[in-house]
């Protein structure tokens, strides 16, 4: 079943690409509903190849890294696609189509690592919905910290206060749902998985922490809409935070034997 | 103490500087009450108290906010002056946490002195987190009256949250987590807490089988001398046992025979299917030319592991198969007179009479031969709660996620 993933997989990186190029060419109202087309395309053709593949092999195909790497790919151009729909930002379906090519190529360049091993625990539906919202909350905080360290350097002007900084505004707003959603997901599963739902576990602690930072920066801006500069420090330093909890929690002496580090 | 406002301290309105007052004076007084106690761990206390305790203190939330709905102070504690503070001060309090490592035994007198490392059990912790709660149940109320629904996203966010900390803190008392070590058909009732304490329980499980499903073994190359594996960066150091030809650094390996389980009956290896044995491969290795071939076995708790040497300076090997899922068959009886027979997995726990049932582990060194089965069995009465809290808390986030940053100054949808 999987000799025929390439076509399926060519086509829809050919879609994404045709798509990911009509969005960031053209400011065209034409041109971008036809790359929300091709976007969606391509998601259906893998969605496609993924139902055929599970009624071949007659399980859910969410056992082994290839098949997981294929669900990132369908969801992150999903949900890319669906952040454009509501609040039309164009670089964000590039970004999650670039990150979906890049797991469809790795499929086609490893075919042997379709099935390698994977620890009980990290069998479970869960799995995949908990780690793509948390890459979108990153890859939405991300983006607005940029905006934010630049921002830093510059006095706030009529047009940077309209443009970039409204938008890093909005971006914390999508990134902290996602936030949020990532954190519960993570909840609900260590419950079936682990029997609790919240143990204070270094990365869970740490993700609470960057939880709480935003926190921080959605109750200031809310009462300050004008303290620009004090909100684009805030924004700074909570992706520091956000920094240590996705890589800096494995070096902390307060993370020994966490379920989050995972080694090689 | 005058501020830029020429305002006192503790005159009306209050801003930050008492938000921060209070909430440093919480966290002093949290500190200070925990050295009072000596370092002593805390416990919420068990139902019905902690019932009982909620609802007075709900009690008393609504009704100290119905009377004084319109008094200065109230309205300050539900507002950002008074929840950037708290959110700040218990962000502290996690950061500590983040930074020292929990539950284990205190390395200084100061740290056993202040709960440094069980600060979820201590006066703080405790105190800033009653503290959010009553700003949080304020603002929740601020904003239900009158009811609009303008402010839905705003009080699933914040009664959402609001609950997921009330139902925590009461029900941490009530939930109860035991682990059970079961052996093949012996039927078990006693399980132990965390405290290594004994408790018999209403339910009687009798392990019928235990199962172990493996991934294939996976081969490496070790050094001869050091007996180690040969790091090679870029290549991958395993391959895993799934095809029957792979490439580990410049060896080609042809596998020429797989047996699950399998023992040693001369020089070669035959499938056996008793206790102990392990699986094993007859490979063909070549590089540049030369071809070695032999056995490899990954040994077990019975025999030793048997390495194939393909020349002076490396061997290959293969590795203890690694779990591809564990489970357990159980046949369950409760004092109420069930009685079933399920199969539980990770990830696929059993639930009855209000007990949920995980599979835990097993005995490691015996890998697919082990006899015991580690359950854990856990007990959450106030679960429902927290879950309806976690629910309402997604619908929030759902919520920003449509409107994003509220307009007209915050006070529509989120805020």
């Amino acid at each position: 079943m999987w000799l025929d993933f390439p076509i399926y997989a060519s086509i829809a990186i050919v879609c994404w690409l045709a798509a990911s190029g009509l969005f960031l060419s053209s400011g065209k109202k034409i041109l971008n509903q036809l790359a929300a087309g091709f976007s969606f395309a391509g998601t259906a053709f893998l969605l496609v190849f993924i139902a055929i593949l599970w009624l071949h092999i007659q399980r859910p195909p969410m056992r082994t890294l290839g098949e997981t790497r294929l669900w990132y790919a369908i969801f992150l151009s999903g949900i890319g696609l669906a952040t454009y729909l509501r609040w039309k930002y164009k670089w964000i379906v590039s970004y999650s189509l670039g990150l979906s090519i890049v797991f469809l190529m790795i499929n086609l360049q490893h075919p042997e690592t379709y099935d390698k091993t994977l620890m009980p625990a990290l069998q479970s539906p869960w799995f995949i919905p908990h780690v793509i919202v948390y890459i979108f909350a990153y890859a939405l905080l991300g983006a607005s910290s940029l905006i934010a360290l630049r921002n830093l350097f510059f006095a706030p002007t009529e047009k940077t206060v309209n443009g970039p900084i409204q938008m890093a505004d909005n971006l914390v707003y999508l990134g902290f749902s996602f936030l949020t959603f990532g954190l519960l997901f993570g909840a609900l599963w260590a419950k079936e998985a682990w029997g609790h739902y919240w143990t204070w576990d270094p990365k869970e602690t740490w993700a609470f922490i960057t939880w709480m930072f935003y926190l921080v920066y959605i109750h200031y801006r809310f009462r300050h809409p004008s303290g620009h500069k004090r909100a684009m420090t805030i924004l700074a330093v909570s992706f520091a935070i956000l920094l240590i909890c996705w890589f800096g929690v494995n070096y902390l002496p307060s993370a020994q034997n966490s379920v989050h580090v995972y080694t090689e | 103490m005058v501020n830029k406002n020429n305002r006192e301290t503790g005159k009306q309105p209050w801003s930050y500087r008492e938000g921060t007052i209070v909430s440093v004076a919480i966290l002093l007084f949290g500190f200070g009450l925990q050295a009072s106690g000596g370092g002593m761990v805390l416990r919420v206390a068990a139902f019905p108290w902690n019932l009982i305790a909620g609802l007075i203190f709900l009690a008393l939330l609504i009704s100290a906010f119905v009377l004084w709905q319109k008094h200065p102070a109230m309205k300050w504690l539900g507002s950002v002056k008074a929840a950037l503070p708290a959110i700040l001060s218990f962000t502290f309090l996690v950061l500590l946490m983040g930074f020292v490592k929990q539950d284990v035994e205190p390395k200084s007198p100061l740290s056993k002195l202040f709960g440094i490392t069980h600060l979820v059990k201590t006066w703080p912790f405790i105190l800033i987190n009653l503290y959010l709660m009553i700003l949080l149940g304020v603002v929740t109320l601020k904003r239900l009256t009158p009811f609009s629904l303008k402010n839905a996203g705003f009080f699933l966010n914040h009664f959402g949250l609001f609950l997921v900390l009330f139902s925590t803190a009461l029900g941490s008392s009530d939930m109860q987590r035991l682990r059970m070590n079961c052996y093949e058909d012996q039927t078990e009732w006693r399980a132990v807490d965390a405290t290594g304490k004994t408790i018999e329980l209403p339910v009687a499980i009798k392990l019928l089988n235990f199962n172990i499903d493996e991934f294939r073994p996976k081969l490496t190359i070790i050094d001869n001398q050091s007996g180690q594996i040969v790091l090679d960066k870029g290549n991958n150091q395993f391959e895993l046992l799934d095809r029957n030809s792979l490439d580990l650094l410049e060896y080609h390996v042809e596998v020429e025979q797989f047996l699950e389980t399998s023992g040693k009956v001369g020089d070669a290896y035959f499938p056996v299917n008793e206790p102990g044995s392990a699986p094993s491969a007859k490979v063909k290795v070549t590089k540049d030319g030369t071809e070695i071939s032999g056995w490899v076995y990954s040994g077990s708790y019975v025999n030793q592991p048997e390495a194939l040497k393909l020349n002076e300076t490396h061997s290959l090997v293969m590795m203890p198969a690694e779990p591809r899922k564990f489970s357990s068959e159980l046949n369950i009886q409760t004092k109420s007179g069930k009685q079933v027979t399920t199969t539980i997995e990770v990830n696929k726990p059993f639930q009855i009479d209000g007990w949920t049932i995980y599979q835990l582990g097993y005995n490691t060194e015996m890998g697919r031969w082990s006899n015991l089965s580690v359950l854990e069995l856990v007990r959450d009465p106030w679960l429902p709660l927290v879950y309806f809290g976690i629910f309402l808390m997604m619908a929030g986030a759902g919520f920003l996620f449509i409107y994003g940053k509220p307009k007209n100054g915050g006070t529509e949808h989120v805020a």
